[in-house]
């Protein structure tokens, strides 16, 4: 083989590589962006109706349950929420998102005791959402919450659990 | 140690490289032997885009659809992903017809290779079957009317198809269980299928020794050139130019999607992708008792005879030249065939497309504006205290109609229809809506 022939063969070797990495390029990115750019989306939190007003009490937690109209993809679902309102003194109503803060469990209110209990892990927090105890790495998530025509609205979201500070999902 | 020296020490990664890559051509590289290697190809585009493709995609009617509105329409690249996979099938139709053309002229079923000719017809109809599934996935009008004549088909062999029709629809309807049925065949049964029997297509080729040029022996005696990088070289041209010609037409021209699926539709004309116009145009012509002629005699006998053509074809002889009268049969089959799509694809059109025209939209919506569906029906929906309009355009000119808007008793005395007062304009096209309902 002389000189001629391996720098031939040498360009065809690069080009048949270079022709493949190149086609593998250009498909990677629209196939990437395919699966991925949309779980990038954030999610515009809406108002929900989480019921009347005059039904809770000043300073005793209430479970509330509605559906959020929830569209996952192509497809619009009714899917069931639950939160914790809590009426203040001062007429304002605080809303705490379900899930405890440390790995997401449901906590619940222990009237005798005045405390929020996460049955997992031990966590225990005050009518304020304060940590007391346990490995939650921070207070209670709260929710924007309008009060109008006596309904208590809520923009329901969810947050990243297990750090310190409250970031939206 | 180098990574290719320790693989080397154990699995003689050089030794299996060589073996593939140094395999001589006879009469040396071609650019007509760059089809098999694109047909490999594009089969890796379609997993790929159709393996992302599967993401976001519903296999059940009452969402299938949506799901393939959002691919179009919102996921990101979507429209150009699902672009790839829509003309990566009309291409790969394209480039397995020539292919098949290509291993007949250079005489490459004979002698030691039938083998490799047997699985590559099984894999002709693997493809032929991956478009036909594929094709009713998105569940819109196309897709659906299109399965519904196509497995009728299967319905006119003689006295096994009314269970052969059952079978492939799951049911006597083309529903639910047809979709997860054509679903599971598309995306498992048939992508493993034709995995293994092309690979085993590809070593068998290997193993018998490309045939090359047919005259290499007279040509340049002991010419040949190695698969890599020479042919290889050429392979991955042709493979890059196809990649283009198929993004480029994903870019320009996306795959359409028609209104979903209406079963109860009889104004919609039913059209096979173009690449089945061939077939379509053939079931056109056997009328009556002669149906089967083109739904399953001819068919089979294509089968039959691309199945036995290295058995009925023993001659050595390789050379087009020399095999005058197989050439002229592929000539006459490339010609009927051409001439059958052409011919389908000019097929005319039997129901006029639903009416557009703005003026008979708008009155559409005048009518409903007006709730004159509350007396009238149209089609099956609407009430029954006044006439049925389905077909008043049938039977009442336009002069007729617009004095009846403006005075009904006038028109048609003891009639309780109130008068319709509308501004000019509404009157006109609520008129060409009822002109138009023939």
């Amino acid at each position: 083989m002389n000189g001629q022939d391996v720098t031939r063969r040498n360009f065809m070797t690069r080009a048949v590589i270079g022709i493949f990495v190149f086609i593998g390029a250009v498909l990677a990115i629209p196939l990437g962006g395919f699966g991925i750019l949309p779980v990038l989306k954030k999610k515009k939190p809406e108002w929900s109706d989480t019921g009347s007003f005059v039904d809770l009490v000043v300073n005793e937690p209430q479970e509330r349950r509605f559906l959020e109209i929830v569209k996952s993809g192509w497809l619009e679902e009714k899917q069931e929420r639950s939160l914790w309102l809590v009426k203040r003194p001062d007429g304002t109503v605080t809303a705490f998102a379900p899930n405890c803060p440390h790995l997401g469990c449901g906590y619940r209110w222990f009237a005798d005791d005045r405390k929020f209990k996460c049955p997992c892990h031990g966590s225990v927090f005050d009518i304020n959402g304060k940590v007391l105890a346990g490995p939650a790495p921070r207070p209670l998530d709260t929710l924007e919450t309008q009060v109008e025509n006596g309904k208590v609205y809520v923009k329901f979201e969810t947050f990243q659990l297990g750090i310190g500070t409250m970031i939206a999902a | 140690m180098k990574l290719i020296d320790w693989l080397d020490e154990r699995i003689e990664i050089r030794k299996l490289w060589s073996v593939f890559a140094d395999r001589p051509i006879p009469g040396g590289s071609n650019w007509l032997f760059s089809l098999g290697a694109t047909l490999v190809f594009i089969f890796t585009l379609q997993m790929s885009t159709g393996i992302f493709l599967t993401l976001y995609y519903a296999p059940t009617p009452d969402h299938a659809y949506a799901s393939v509105k959002f691919i179009q329409n919102e996921v990101p690249f979507g429209s150009f992903i699902r672009g790839m996979h829509h003309w990566g099938a009309g291409a790969m139709m394209v480039v397995i017809a020539l292919h098949v053309l290509r291993v007949f002229t250079f005489g490459a079923y004979k002698k030691p290779r039938e083998v490799a000719w047997l699985l590559g017809v099984i894999l002709l109809a693997i493809v032929g079957n991956f478009a036909f599934t594929g094709y009713l996935l998105p569940w819109d009008q196309k897709a659906y009317w299109a399965t519904v004549v196509g497995t009728n088909v299967a319905g006119t062999v003689p006295l096994i198809g009314g269970m052969l029709l059952k079978i492939v629809r799951g049911g006597a309807e083309v529903g639910n269980l047809t979709l997860s049925r054509f679903f599971t065949i598309h995306t498992y049964i048939l992508p493993w299928s034709l995995a293994i029997l092309a690979l085993m297509h590809i070593f068998f080729v290997e193993h018998a020794g490309p045939g090359g040029m047919w005259n290499a022996v007279a040509r340049k005696p002991g010419f040949s050139e190695p698969l890599f990088p020479n042919q290889l070289f050429k392979d991955s041209l042709v493979m890059l130019l196809v990649f283009f010609l198929i993004a480029a037409f994903a870019l320009f021209s996306p795959a359409s999607l028609e209104p979903q699926a209406d079963p109860t539709d009889s104004t919609y004309n039913p059209r096979p992708e173009w690449y089945f116009f061939f077939v379509f145009q053939m079931l056109r012509f056997f009328e009556g008792k002669y149906e089967v002629v083109g739904t399953l005699v001819l068919p089979a006998i294509t089968c039959v005879m691309l199945y036995l053509l290295p058995f009925v074809d023993r001659d050595p002889e390789r050379a087009p030249q020399k095999r005058k009268a197989m050439m002229a049969l592929a000539t006459t089959v490339v010609i009927a065939i051409t001439g059958l799509t052409i011919a389908g694809a000019r097929a005319p059109i039997v129901n006029a497309p639903a009416v557009t025209s703005p003026s008979v939209l708008a009155g559409r919506i005048v009518f409903d504006k007006n709730g004159c569906s509350a007396c009238h029906s149209i089609h099956g929906k609407g009430g029954t205290i006044g006439p049925d309009l389905t077909h008043v355009g049938n039977k009442r000119n336009r002069d007729w109609l617009i004095r009846h808007f403006k005075d009904p008793q006038a028109v048609s005395p003891g009639s309780i229809m109130p008068k319709i007062l509308l501004p000019e304009k509404e009157l006109n096209e609520l008129t060409d809506y009822m002109q138009s309902l023939k």
